[in-house]
């Protein structure tokens, strides 16, 4: 595009450029045009099991070396475990994100969760170390929603050597980021539940005082920040699923509103799926666990023998192979430099 | 640069802002109060030069340099008896010699250089002259002349344009009143309705007011000189490649949902009641309320029917699905898909 706008430059051309600007920002604003329904939307449970067995496989395929499979269930984690791990490390990131100084906004959270459940959709735990890439969701989080906190000030949130977990966050960061595609725009459901409950209040006034719902719908989004549910339903439904949960929790009726408001122009088969969509919303954040926290802990010790010492900021074979880019990219720049010296 | 100050009293620019210095025919400057105080009488001599002076010749000093004013008022006196025109000398070399003459003079006069012999040149002069001189004098130069018709002129312009305001203002005023009088006029004695005769009346204003305009914008040329609408002919600009028409074609919204209510909509149903106003600093950074509550309601319908590869058909019976919209319990009845 910007090839055509320099090629071009008559008046008209800019105008254009200026409609594409504005027909760009409307679109990508909207959830349905956006990488997150177009990428990120998996079909259920089912298929997300599947994408996470097939990267623990393959992390295993590649570091197994001789060993034969009884040997591979004792040293490397199974899908499961993996499962009860980075559920784990969700949990902490909450809790760290409930600590931040300063108070960080609910979509910083959802923005970072979100990003840390794509990550291990496709990635395995033993590649890259849940806590590295916590606290990397939630700096990238920060930078996306507009919270920015500089680096020294986010590590101040954390005890320990605050230099090491500063270079971890920064060396993880553009790998977060290819492991996304380069998709960062989260829509999380807080907005539409903000929309849905206005809309409420404008157009069923029969409901009194519907700011009753909220404490429920909000402890319902809470809980669904747990589940899988931010990957396979839209932030509308799960909004709308949480409105109608905290409705019914106070004996409110939202029938009429749902059918006649929002189905209102919907074909029979839209009003039945979005139905049927807002009961799996329930279903899926109901079923909720807890994480069982003796057995992560095990986990994560088993862990610390079958990670990929490559990826851990603390091994040699880390710090030998971060060595190595620096002296190539010194390199590359010496060869630059003595080329322009050459040219001129 | 030294201060400015008078030199008898040392009184200097910095410690009086208002002091005012004074010169005479001498060149030698003295202060206002000084002035005041040496010529009581009327008249006295420079305390610097001793050369007798008046009080009346004193006069404010212009230039810093005293010497300049001293010159300037030699000048003066001796342009007064020298005073021919270039039309009085055969040629032009005539001429110059007569202006290198009075240079020499006045050069002489102001530097204290035969001063004596100077003046009595003068005098001779002046006896010879005496005729000329008195002529000269009564006689208007031309470029004076030239200035008085050039005053006359403008002044003419002026009257002339000012009668024709004047006169624009009385017509467009009884413009006006016959307007309103035929207005008035349809309004007691036409059959149509008063709302009709008044739109009609509006239109006919509004046509004139567009003649009007067309004729003035008769104007064809830039106050630069350039003509307006020949922009090309002159200047060459470089011959821009040009691409393709640009065509907009307005976006198409895919809500995937119920379509979400429209600005005007928002404004006119009463959902900005439902929202928090917009603080002063919000409103100053260009964001109203109704644009916040555009947004969260378009976030909350846009995605409502999204349904990426919905496995197969979910509930058996339609109908009875959304009849059953309400039943909380129904998810007991789930299909196995979900686990």
């Amino acid at each position: 595009m910007v090839d055509q706008t320099t090629k071009c430059a008559d008046v008209p051309c800019v105008y254009a450029w200026l409609y594409c600007i504005g027909d760009l920002y409307c679109t990508k604003k909207m959830f349905s045009t956006s990488s997150q329904s177009k990428h990120w939307l998996f079909s259920g449970e089912t298929e997300l099991a599947k994408c996470r067995t097939e990267a623990n496989a393959t992390y295993i395929s590649k570091h197994r070396g001789t060993m034969t499979d009884n040997e591979v269930t004792s040293h490397f984690l199974t899908p499961v475990e993996e499962r009860i791990l980075s559920r784990q490390y969700e949990v902490v990131l909450r809790k760290f994100c409930a600590e931040f100084q300063p108070p960080m906004p609910k979509c910083v959270i959802g923005t970072s969760l979100v990003f840390f459940k794509r990550f291990y959709v496709n990635n395995s735990n033993m590649n890259y170390h849940p806590k590295d890439i916590m606290l990397t969701c939630v700096y990238l989080a920060c930078k996306v929603e507009e919270f920015y906190v500089p680096i020294g000030q986010f590590v101040k949130n954390l005890r320990g050597d605050r230099e090491k977990f500063a270079d971890a966050i920064l060396s993880f960061e553009l790998t977060l980021m290819g492991k996304l595609n380069y998709h960062l725009t989260i829509h999380n459901p807080f907005r539409p539940l903000e929309g849905f409950l206005i809309d409420i209040k404008t157009r069923c006034k029969e409901i009194e005082n519907p700011e009753r719902m909220r404490k429920a719908t909000e402890e319902f989004l809470e809980r669904s920040l747990q589940s899988d549910a931010c990957l396979i339903f839209s932030p509308s439904q799960i909004a709308l699923a949480a409105v109608r949960f905290g409705a019914s929790k106070e004996g409110i009726s939202l029938d009429r509103y749902i059918k006649e408001v929002l189905l209102k122009v919907a074909s029979d088969k839209e009003a039945e799926n979005m139905l049927y969509q807002l009961r799996r919303v329930k279903f899926i954040v109901k079923g909720i666990e807890n994480v069982p926290r003796e057995q992560a802990q095990a986990i994560q010790k088993k862990l610390e023998n079958c990670r990929n010492q490559a990826n851990n900021p603390d091994s040699d074979v880390y710090k030998k192979r971060m060595l190595e880019k620096l002296d190539e990219e010194e390199d590359i720049r010496v060869k630059k430099r003595s080329k322009v010296s050459e040219e001129s | 640069m030294d201060e400015q100050g008078c030199p008898r009293c040392k009184t200097t620019k910095y410690r009086n802002p208002s002091l005012k210095l004074m010169v005479n025919a001498c060149g030698h400057s003295l202060c206002e109060s000084c002035v005041e105080l040496l010529f009581v009488k009327g008249s006295g001599a420079c305390p610097e030069c001793g050369t007798p002076l008046r009080k009346s010749n004193f006069r404010l000093q212009i230039f810093e340099d005293a010497v300049v004013e001293k010159e300037i008022d030699i000048r003066k006196r001796v342009l007064r008896d020298f005073n021919k025109k270039e039309e009085d000398f055969p040629g032009l070399k005539e001429y110059n010699d007569y202006l290198e003459t009075i240079e020499t003079i006045v050069f002489n006069l102001s530097n204290q250089i035969d001063v004596d012999a100077t003046k009595k040149m003068i005098d001779q002069y002046k006896k010879d002259n005496k005729d000329q001189i008195r002529k000269s004098q009564s006689k208007m130069s031309r470029d004076e002349e030239f200035l008085d018709t050039l005053i006359e002129e403008e002044q003419h312009n002026a009257a002339v344009r000012k009668m024709m305001d004047q006169e624009e203002v009385k017509r467009e005023k009884a413009a006006k009143k016959k307007i309103q009088q035929s207005l008035i006029d349809d309004l007691m004695f036409s059959d149509m309705s008063a709302k009709d005769i008044i739109s009609s009346h509006r239109q006919n204003i509004q046509q004139q007011q567009e003649e009007e305009q067309e004729a003035r914008a008769a104007t064809t040329a830039f106050s630069t000189g350039i003509k307006i609408g020949q922009h090309s002919d002159n200047i060459h600009l470089m011959k821009q490649e040009q691409g393709q028409v640009f065509h907009y074609c307005p976006l198409i919204m895919e809500w995937c949902g119920p379509e979400p209510p429209t600005m005007d909509e928002i404004y006119h149903d009463g959902y900005l009641r439902n929202i928090r106003a917009a603080t002063d600093q919000e409103r100053a950074g260009g964001f109203r309320e109704a644009t916040a509550c555009h947004r969260a309601l378009q976030d909350a319908l846009c995605g409502l029917f999204s349904f990426p590869n919905i496995n197969p058909s979910p509930v058996k019976s339609g109908g009875a699905a959304a009849s059953s919209t309400a039943s909380s319990s129904s998810s007991s009845h789930l299909p196995m898909v979900l686990s």
